[in-house]
């Protein structure tokens, strides 16, 4: 256990190197925000909004501003060096090392998520803050619930973007392709917008498929969209889900082993 | 005159070596492809957002809005043709890379902005940026004419000018610090504001946006010439802009390549 804390520890000194950058690409998730604030506060001054798209003004706000921070904290990143690793030879090292290869990138994940939460924290306190004093259903079990669905959501996006790092064992060239499902991956998970919004077949797609799991689900929690029992459904599909991609990854990393050749002296 | 043409001939040299490039790893180029079609689902998701809205923003109705963010998914693709030259501008300052560039008879800017084009990037956004300005203006029943038609383009020949001086500026940085990642971040966040038309911002927004880092005059002043919404110093700020900042840009790339230091043995 001790050297996976030390990889965590390497985690967050990775994530401080460049503090200036650091900050910066923190701060550019605001621009988002500022864009779909003004967009939404428009269409909600302009037109019947709630009734289009069954949003309260409150709770859609709350959804841009928290979408958007929930997407930074389940961001993964690691699906890259696991494809430079695989087809660089880079992995030899961790096959004969004492750590698991999976265990490794887990741990230093979620190192790399310390300075990140750190800034986060405070502000989604803030900001669920002010949500209850503009009269949101907020209260402790809410909280609880959403902390709990946060934490289930970082486990789910580290299962599936594992899965997908260990696609590099099968193909070729897979950076561009990371990039296309890293992007297409946030849409579907609603880290741009609540995709209920689109209703019928739409919103069954994004209760039935994991994506919505890792950040539509915890942001619905707190902003009182969703009920105890749709909570408790919603918590069986996330485990449930994670449940599937844990065992998919264990099933292609033995498979993808088998096949990895050795490179380098 | 003569200058001119010998770089335009030069741009079409390296473009017709960079397509040859291109086919040669043809799966390379399809996920290239994939990659900017997860990025316009995005841009794309706004659109639907107002059409199901149904509401106009000031005197923009949807069709209008549709044009607009057309010619936003357009410049996007032209943007995409080189911007990977700029990501590479930092790693080939730190690597002392410019050497190799700097023997050569023509401007280095030139060649370190301009020596690869990527046509994987350009092509979803032409086929999906035209059709969405060519529906948007026959719907807004916008005029058609030698002279609507000119000053579109004009102004959109303009905002590729100011899209390479202005997106320039923070790449240009690399030559002073070491990691642009959080820089590139925000320019790209910058860029996004793009993705509604300026009207639905703040008056005071609009202006900081139109004369100081003038982001909205790239993707705005074509659809708004059309309109016949532009004012006189509007126009002539839409022709100057793209000017003043390819001078500017072209002093900060030579005070900057003082501090490069060759690399070499």
């Amino acid at each position: 256990m001790s050297s996976y804390r030390c990889v965590f520890l390497m985690g967050v000194e990775q994530a401080l190197e460049y503090r200036v950058s650091f900050f910066l690409s923190m701060l550019s998730a605001v621009f988002p925000i500022i864009i779909q604030t003004t967009m939404w506060n428009y269409l909600y001054g302009h037109s019947d909004a709630a009734a289009v798209f069954g949003y309260q003004q409150g709770e859609i706000l709350l959804y841009t501003l928290l979408a958007t921070i929930v997407s930074q904290l389940v961001g993964t990143g690691f699906e890259w060096e696991m494809n430079s690793d695989i087809k660089m030879g880079g992995l030899n090292k961790y096959l004969i090392r004492p750590v698991g290869y999976k265990g490794y990138q887990f741990f230093r994940f979620l190192g790399q998520k310390v300075p990140r939460l750190m800034v986060i924290g405070p502000v989604m306190t803030v900001i669920i803050g002010a949500a209850f004093w503009q009269g949101l259903p907020v209260s402790l079990g809410r909280i609880l619930a959403f902390l709990g669905s946060l934490i289930l959501g970082v486990l789910l996006n580290f299962s599936i973007f594992y899965c997908i790092g260990l696609l590099a064992f099968w193909l070729t060239d897979v950076d561009k392709l990371f990039g296309t499902i890293s992007i297409v991956l946030t849409v579907f998970s609603g880290g741009v917008f609540p995709l209920d919004i689109f209703g019928g077949v739409v919103e069954i797609l994004v209760n039935l498929a994991p994506f919505g799991y890792t950040t539509q689900f915890p942001v619905n929690i707190i902003n009182g969209r969703f009920g105890w029992e749709r909570m408790g459904m919603g918590f069986a599909f996330q485990t449930g889900w994670i449940l599937v991609f844990v065992c998919l990854g264990e099933a292609m990393w033995r498979r993808g082993v088998r096949r990895y050749a050795a490179v380098g002296g | 005159m003569r200058k001119f043409t010998r770089y335009f001939k030069l741009v079409g040299v390296l473009a017709k070596y960079s397509l040859m490039s291109a086919l040669e790893y043809r799966i390379n180029f399809i996920t290239g492809m994939t990659v900017e079609m997860g990025w316009m689902i995005i841009k794309l998701l706004y659109v639907a957002i107002i059409y199901k809205a149904g509401t106009s923003i000031g005197i923009l109705t949807p069709d209008h809005i549709l044009l607009f963010v057309g010619t936003y998914v357009l410049m996007t693709g032209i943007y995409m043709l080189y911007f990977g030259n700029f990501c590479s501008i930092p790693g080939m300052v730190q690597q002392g890379e410019l050497d190799l560039y700097l023997v050569k008879p023509v401007s280095l800017q030139f060649l370190v902005t301009m020596r690869r084009i990527e046509f994987a990037f350009l092509l979803p956004n032409l086929v999906a940026g035209v059709s969405m300005i060519v529906t948007g203006w026959r719907l807004a029943g916008l005029p058609v004419g030698l002279v609507p038609i000119a000053g579109f383009l004009f102004y959109l020949a303009c905002g590729c000018l100011l899209t390479y001086s202005l997106f320039l500026l923070p790449y240009i940085l690399g030559f002073w610090i070491i990691s642009v990642g959080g820089i590139s971040d925000i320019s790209a966040a910058l860029w996004d504001f793009n993705n509604m038309p300026s009207m639905i911002y703040g008056k005071r927004f609009r202006q900081i946006g139109t004369y100081i880092l003038p982001v909205f005059v790239i993707t705005n002043f074509p659809g708004l010439f059309l309109m016949g919404e532009l004012s006189p110093f509007a126009c002539i700020w839409g022709a100057g802009a793209p000017v003043l900042f390819f001078v500017l840009s072209r002093a900060f790339w030579k005070v900057s390549m003082k501090r490069y230091s060759s690399a070499s043995s």
